[in-house]
């Protein structure tokens, strides 16, 4: 008889563990602390250097360039929420939060812009770097300085004739 | 030692046999030899060493060597070595020996570098795999010639349910009633009766492993890896870190092993109970079904709890992983398992108690044990039938090696076999789980700095909740050369044909799930014949029923 009747045992077990739903959204929290959630840029951190578009696994990191603006430019649709952009940050401008809820009806909620200034080059007119990393390397290492107001082109262009100068044994000056 | 150097010495005098170059790479034997005395090898190594064909890898090598190569890839299960056996192939249509006769287990692998890289086999019929039916025939996706980014031009072709005298078709799919993913099975019946099926798959190839060898970085391709599969994306990716370690030798900190290792096996519960709760629900035992999906919450609280994610953890690296388990998180991982193993051994006696349980899953979809070794099933399909194998054991990595672990083996082969086979699993990954927490060493969780060197070969299995997942890396610069990856449900699939034979059609569903299919990790890498009819799997027709 009791092995005919186990199913039964069922009931008691349900009434044990009584409702688990969850009364979201009114009941906090749905997400243990270590949740990895939207990641947020600070546009007054980033210097725009493009490490976390290295290591982005799916591309939602990318860096967009005209002549005179560096755009970094973060599309949530394909964020995978892995964090590897805040690991790798230099200057530390991107944190995880615990941020799930990102439905929208409007898809341009789905990108954030952050806008860098490119650090103009004296001798082509043309650019490299936005001006904030060539300042974060000023900082990090001052003896660079007097090399930084070229592109990186035409330093190494600079270098090279330099380098033949001397080969040559010619001074021009 | 003096039991490798006598069992290395086997496998020198196997390849001195057939002229054969032969190099021990840690646990990997690579032998080299000419395109004529593969199938000789390759049988040998099969029936003789008793070794397990794992996959077949063709790669494009013309930038590097100016030649194709193809290489089948073994596993000696019972010494714990890998066996790459390799051959290079001349030309632009290069052609190799079929091994079908003497492996069957390699018909899959076979057509899929015919299709993708364009290898012709020599001595078997040839079918159309992968690629979709309008795909143009002369363009191989895995030549190192074809863009990652590029679409050929094609033009879709519909494909039309088959319809014959003798019995009635019941097609299933493409969408699976229970499992919600992309395949198509096709049941021929005769009154109640399954008398025959076809499978038509591979509507989710992805081009993942072209991804992976163009676009993407060393440690990007581990969150890639990670989602080819939605339930152990956790497999693939460590496996898939594992075999670019051991092909750049690197030395990886333990305590990264170890979390690996209960993070691994933290995974392999959630899967289990989410098979279990998958099966109640198709035998019409919904309460089961809740309830076991109720417990199996906790665990998915507990991998949230660890890697910061519920699935998809992303915390593997090349070289370590990104996330600790430290000391706070022990008492509470510990009192989860603790509740857990409680709640769970209540509910599973409750439910294999349950009449209409013990009968839909007792005695049907019966898979003998000849047919199983001769399909090469995996994982817990393998050890209900009688297959004593699982890579934890056999072929140790992450820190599998500091734990002892009951292998559960059943002969029945029936669906309660399988059954019976994931409820042991959770009960000894529970045991697992505790005895890793309690020998982890300090230390570092990775390696802060490595190189990769280019050239190198790595091969690795990891025993994911449905078998043996095999991940096969060749370095290259930044990125990896060549990745192939095969998933457990590959092998798994061909085995359903044996098992839905002469049974009633009410029970196809649940057979079906038996195997715990996993059709987008198969799929990464379809089966029509060019007419764009659905090809009959000639493997399986191998088996006399």
């Amino acid at each position: 008889m009791s092995e005919k009747l186990k199913p039964a045992k069922l009931l008691i077990v349900a009434t044990k563990s009584g409702r688990v739903t969850k009364k979201y959204p009114y009941e906090e929290p749905l997400v243990s602390p270590d949740f990895r959630g939207l990641i947020e840029i600070d546009e007054n951190k980033c210097i725009g250097c493009g490490a976390c578009v290295n290591a982005c696994p799916p591309n939602a990191l990318q860096l967009i360039s005209d002549k005179d603006t560096t755009v970094i430019r973060y599309f949530i649709g394909r964020c995978i929420f892995c964090w590897r952009c805040v690991d790798v940050c230099p200057v530390g401008a991107i944190k995880g939060t615990r941020k799930f809820e990102l439905a929208t009806d409007d898809a341009s909620d789905l990108y954030v812009h952050v806008v860098h200034k490119k650090a103009k080059c004296e001798a082509c007119e043309g650019n490299g770097g936005t001006q904030k990393m060539l300042y974060y390397v000023v900082e990090k290492s001052p003896i660079t300085e007097e090399y930084l107001n070229e592109c990186p082109d035409c330093r190494k262009k600079s270098f090279i004739e330099s380098v033949a100068k001397r080969r040559a044994g010619g001074v021009s000056e | 030692m003096l039991r490798n150097t006598s069992i290395i010495d086997k496998y020198v005098k196997l390849a001195e046999s057939a002229n054969a170059s032969i190099m021990v790479d840690g646990d990997t034997i690579h032998i080299v030899a000419k395109p004529e005395y593969i199938p000789g090898l390759a049988g040998k190594l099969f029936n003789e060493f008793k070794c397990v064909h794992r996959t077949c890898v063709a790669t494009d090598e013309r930038p590097l060597s100016g030649f194709f190569s193809l290489t089948h890839l073994f596993t000696d299960d019972s010494n714990g070595f890998y066996v790459a056996l390799k051959t290079y192939l001349e030309g632009d249509k290069p052609r190799a020996p079929s091994i079908i006769e003497q492996v069957p287990a390699a018909d899959w692998c076979e057509m899929e570098a015919r299709d993708l890289v364009g290898i012709e086999f020599e001595g078997r019929s040839a079918y159309r795999l992968v690629l979709p039916p309008g795909w143009p025939s002369d363009v191989y996706p895995l030549r190192k010639d074809f863009q990652y980014d590029k679409r050929p031009n094609m033009l879709p072709v519909s494909e039309k349910v088959t319809i014959t005298e003798e019995s009635s078709t019941v097609p299933v799919g493409p969408y699976h009633p229970a499992l919600h993913e992309p395949e198509y099975f096709e049941l021929y019946v005769e009154g109640e009766k399954v008398v025959d099926v076809k499978y038509r798959g591979f509507h989710v190839h992805r081009g993942i492993e072209k991804l992976g060898e163009s676009r993407m970085t060393y440690q990007q391709v581990n969150f890639l890896a990670e989602r080819i599969c939605g339930i152990c994306g956790f497999e693939h990716s460590t496996c898939y870190a594992l075999a670019v370690e051991k092909a750049a030798k690197l030395d990886v900190p333990e305590r990264a092993q170890f979390i690996r290792s209960i993070i691994l096996e933290v995974e392999r519960l959630h899967s289990h109970l989410l098979w279990l709760g998958v099966a109640f629900h198709l035998v019409g035992y919904d309460a089961g079904f809740m309830h076991m999906w109720r417990i199996r919450e906790k665990v998915m609280h507990l991998s949230e709890y660890l890697t910061g994610s519920r699935k998809t953890y992303g915390i593997n690296l090349v070289g370590g992983v990104r996330k600790d388990i430290n000391e706070e998180k022990k008492p509470k991982i510990l009192e989860t398992l603790d509740t857990l193993e409680k709640e769970f051994k209540e509910l599973v006696d409750i439910a294999t108690s349950v009449p209409q349980v013990k009968r839909r899953l007792t005695g049907t979809g019966v898979l003998p044990r000849e047919d199983a070794v001769k399909l090469g099933v995996e994982g817990p399909v393998a050890r209900a039938s009688g297959i004593d194998r699982d890579a934890r054991r056999d072929l140790p990595y992450a820190a599998y090696k500091h734990v002892s672990f009951k292998v559960p083996v059943y002969t029945e082969g029936d669906n309660m076999a399988r059954t019976l086979v994931r409820v042991d699993e959770v009960f000894e990954s529970i045991s697992m789980i505790k005895q890793l927490l309690d020998q982890m060493p300090k230390g570092p969780i990775r390696l802060e700095e490595f190189d990769i060197p280019p050239g190198k070969i790595g091969v690795q299995v990891v025993e994911a909740p449905r078998g043996g997942d095999i991940h096969f890396v060749v370095t290259g610069e930044g990125k990896p050369y060549r990745w192939r990856v095969r998933a457990p449900t590959y092998n798994n699939i061909p085995a359903l044909r044996v098992m839905l034979r002469d049974q009633p059609l009410a029970d196809a569903p649940l057979t079906i799930a038996s195997i715990d299919p996993c059709f987008s990790c198969t799929d990464r890498v379809v089966v029509i014949k060019e007419d764009g009819s659905v090809y009959k799997l000639s493997l399986v027709e191998g088996v006399k029923l």
